[in-house]
């Protein structure tokens, strides 16, 4: 018992440490992007972000690699923003224009798939475990305590049935919406086969919308809203990755 | 009637025109009579030589016409003709003591005014053992559609012959031990005559299988040669050949003599020119045996395009370090090296996906790179290597990768819109920076995609699975309360015999009398079930067999009851007796234990 004072001190110097240096690279990188040396800002904001996602950090990743011109890489970024926080302006603003330089569409989601926007991902998770066992406990619990069955705990496990039964189209569709990925590359090549000679079906504009079907070694298999077929990889980033 | 008229009058004319094929003929072209159809093929053109072939001469000579026995001569013939034209014999008839040896020939065209005239020379290396006068005799061989008399001559082999060195062609090869593919140079060298008159060589031919002559990079000079210690100027005809087979091979060479004026050649030599026509005479070399081995393939390195030799390459030099994606910059590579450098094989492009590489077209050896993205820091290195036939080895000669800065394409940052009336909106620009991190997350994977959450999902399970396992065992216990009674008197009983054992260690009798009785009373009472302190030492023996209680266990008991009731008499027994029966109450105690 001694010890445990000094593991959540070890604790807490560690994730404060990391804190730190991730704040460290955020404040670098926008130093940077003041500064006009946007490759360095977007490297400095890649690692801010990996160290710790945010919505804020990788706005500003969005914006460096737009102006380094990877407009895949922005849209991406911006993307993950708005995944992070469906409520974030700024990314949906640089979206909006990003997609209106680019001359490529939103992704094409599903019904399920829009309403999982509506709330960050994780949210809906626990929402539902929540209102799940809530319900049940509600159900459960008042027999078990020789409490009597009142009315508004009856209540209580309606709701929560309910809002459970409703956050399970959006889970569903945060589970779907984790394979959308963005064209990175310029003029990616679309194959028949995932092979490095393959026959090429059509060339992708950079940030074009596709979903991802499946994996074969380095290569995707993906939909786009015109055609499938394979890309590499590393020409195709997916928006939870 | 009217229209049967009129319907005689259509068929006549019908029935004519079907007959007109037969008195009309189709357009043809005039015809032309072969004489005048020769004449206008004829006529621009010049008229046929064929004093040529009317004129056909021969002549034959032994060259020396004397030698010594063993000594070699050679046998001349020449014929104004081509050589094609010629339908030579295989075999000469010659006595038998003449032995003819290699043979060669050739041919050119000798100019003669305005025309030029073949002249086609068979060559035999003749040599006797023994002396004596050898007449090779007249023969007939047609060239053409005619017969021409090849005259006969003669050959004397004495001993007391004058001692004439024969005209011969020297074939000189930088290495005799080369490798498939290897260039080597080689010398044709005709020396000077002993009047030091110098005759160039034309119509120079390579004999021998196997090799490729280069005959755009060819040299004729005229040098001093060290021969036998003296230096001597001599026609040196230099030329570079590769071998194309592996195995012993044999390369020989012939060549025609001609004037000095005559060839384009560079005199580094003192040499006396004679204005005297010179009588082309074929010369022939002593063929050379080289070995070509084949390349060794074990140890070969990437890049490799046939070079043989010893290269290297100044340092690579690129027009600009800092270019745009898609601008292209060139790689400026010079290479060095021994032997002919116009027949390297320059680096094939590799294949890069961050670089578009064009290679200049040969002889040049510089790339052109054009970058595909910004994401690349430097050029890509290019394998190449070489085969070193000295050390017998390859060489890697890889142009390294060189630092670059690629500036990706600018993109705008604000874009102007209109609106359905063709009316200037508010533009659409990008965002400011944003200045705080913002909403955070631990992982961009969602939550339910991580393993830990299952587990966390299992915790309510187990919680609730706990809960109700605890409401059964409550309602069982409810149900059966003797099982809770004998559980609360197990444990009572425990602390009882503890403090028992703490009152026997510290002898005090009146503690260890109550707390006997004590725990005497807990451990009989769930079997009535009835108050502990209610229970009196009949109760307790009650419990005990009918042979314990008349016995050791029996007698303990009352003993340990009746110390406990003299608490309340005038006289209390003695300590030492009641303590010594510890043993004995534990063992009672231990035989209610079991019945509890």
């Amino acid at each position: 018992m001694r010890v445990l004072p000094f593991i959540f001190a070890i604790a807490f110097w560690i994730i404060d440490s990391s804190q730190a240096a991730t704040n460290d690279s955020f404040s670098r990188g926008i130093t940077l992007s003041r500064a006009g040396e946007f490759p360095e800002a977007a490297a400095a904001f890649e690692k801010s972000a990996q160290a710790q996602p945010a919505s804020g950090t990788l706005v500003n990743l969005g914006l460096a690699e737009w102006q380094r011109g990877h407009a895949g890489a922005a849209i991406l970024a911006w993307e993950q923003a708005r995944w992070i926080d469906p409520f974030d302006q700024r990314a949906a603003q640089n979206l909006k224009f990003a997609r209106a330089v680019a001359q490529v569409d939103e992704p094409q989601l599903k019904w399920f798939e829009t309403s999982s926007t509506w709330l960050p991902p994780n949210d809906w998770v626990w929402l539902a475990g929540a209102s799940l066992w809530l319900a049940v406990g509600a159900l459960v619990l008042p027999p078990v305590f020789r409490r009597r069955k009142s009315s508004w705990l009856q209540a209580l496990a309606a709701v929560g049935l309910g809002i459970f039964l409703a956050s399970l189209a959006a889970n569903f569709g945060v589970v779907s919406r984790t394979d959308l990925g963005f064209v990175l590359k310029r003029n990616s090549a679309l194959i028949l086969t995932p092979t490095r000679g393959g026959e090429i079906i059509s060339i992708l504009n950079v940030g074009e919308p596709a979903r991802k079907i499946r994996t074969h070694g380095n290569y995707f298999y993906i939909r786009t809203a015109s055609a499938a077929g394979w890309i590499d990889r590393s020409a195709f980033g997916l928006i939870n990755e | 009637m009217a229209a049967t008229g009129k319907m005689r009058i259509y068929r006549t004319t019908i029935f004519l025109l079907a007959l007109t094929p037969i008195f009309l003929r189709a357009q043809v072209p005039t015809q032309i009579s072969p004489n005048v159809a020769a004449q206008i093929v004829m006529v621009p053109q010049p008229k046929a030589d064929t004093s040529l072939l009317d004129n056909v001469t021969a002549t034959s000579r032994f060259d020396p016409p004397i030698v010594r026995p063993g000594e070699k001569t050679f046998y001349r013939v020449t014929v104004s003709a081509t050589q094609n034209s010629i339908d030579w014999p295989n075999e000469i008839a010659a006595p038998s003591k003449l032995k003819f040896g290699t043979a060669a020939r050739g041919q050119l065209m000798q100019p003669d005014g305005v025309r030029f005239q073949p002249l086609t020379e068979f060559v035999y290396e003749v040599t006797s053992a023994t002396a004596g006068h050898f007449t090779v005799s007249n023969f007939v061989v047609s060239v053409g559609e005619r017969s021409v008399e090849i005259p006969a001559t003669s050959v004397d082999v004495t001993a007391d012959a004058a001692t004439q060195p024969t005209r011969e062609l020297t074939l000189e090869v930088s290495t005799t031990n080369v490798f498939f593919g290897q260039p080597f140079r080689v010398r044709v060298i005709s020396p000077a005559t002993p009047e030091n008159q110098v005759e160039a060589l034309r119509d120079v031919q390579f004999n021998g299988s196997g090799f490729l002559l280069d005959k755009l990079n060819t040299r004729q000079s005229i040098e001093p040669i060290d021969r036998n210690g003296q230096l001597r100027p001599a026609a040196i005809y230099e030329t570079v050949a590769t071998p194309l087979a592996t195995g012993p091979l044999t390369l020989s060479a012939q060549a025609f003599t001609a004037s000095v004026m005559s060839v384009p050649i560079s005199i580094h030599a003192q040499i006396t020119i004679s204005s005297a026509p010179v009588k082309n005479v074929l010369l022939l070399a002593e063929p050379l045996k080289l070995n070509v081995r084949p390349l060794p393939t074990a140890g070969e390195r990437a890049g490799f395009t046939g070079a043989i030799g010893k290269f290297s390459y100044d340092p690579p030099q690129l027009s600009t370090n800092r270019l745009r994606v898609g601008e292209p910059t060139h790689l400026k590579i010079v290479f060095h090296g021994d032997g002919d450098l116009t027949r390297l094989v320059p680096p094939m492009p590799p294949r890069s996906r961050d670089w578009q590489i064009i290679a200049d077209k040969t002889p040049a050896t510089g790339f052109t790179l054009i970058p595909l993205t910004d994401e690349t820091h430097e050029t890509p290195s290019i394998p190449f290597s070489y085969f070193d036939p000295q050390s017998e080895k390859y060489i890697d000669l890889t142009i390294p990768a060189l630092p670059v800065a690629v500036i990706g394409e600018g993109l705008p940052i604000q874009l102007q819109v209109f609106d359905d009336e063709n009316k200037s909106a508010a533009p659409l620009k990008l965002s400011d920076l944003a200045t705080a991190p913002g909403k955070t997350i631990g992982s961009l994977k969602p939550t339910q995609l991580h393993g830990w959450f299952i587990c966390v999902q299992l915790a309510p399970v187990i919680a609730l699975f706990a809960l109700w396992r605890w409401d059964c065992r409550r309602r069982f216990l409810e149900a059966h309360p003797e099982i809770v009674r004998r559980r609360m008197a197990r444990r009572a009983l425990r602390r009882e015999k503890f403090k028992l054992k703490k009152a026997a260690a510290s002898s005090d009798a009146d503690a260890f009398a109550h707390h006997a009785v004590a725990a005497m009373q807990i451990a009989v009472a769930p079997n009535y079930p009835a108050n502990p302190h209610a229970l009196v030492c009949a109760d307790v023996l009650a419990q005990l067999d009918n042979a314990e209680q008349g016995g050791r266990g029996g007698e303990t008991v009352r003993k340990v009851f009746a110390a406990a009731d003299a608490r309340f008499a005038l006289t209390s027994q003695t300590q030492a007796s009641l303590l010594a029966l510890a043993d004995d109450a534990e063992n009672v105690l231990m035989k209610l234990e079991e019945k509890l």
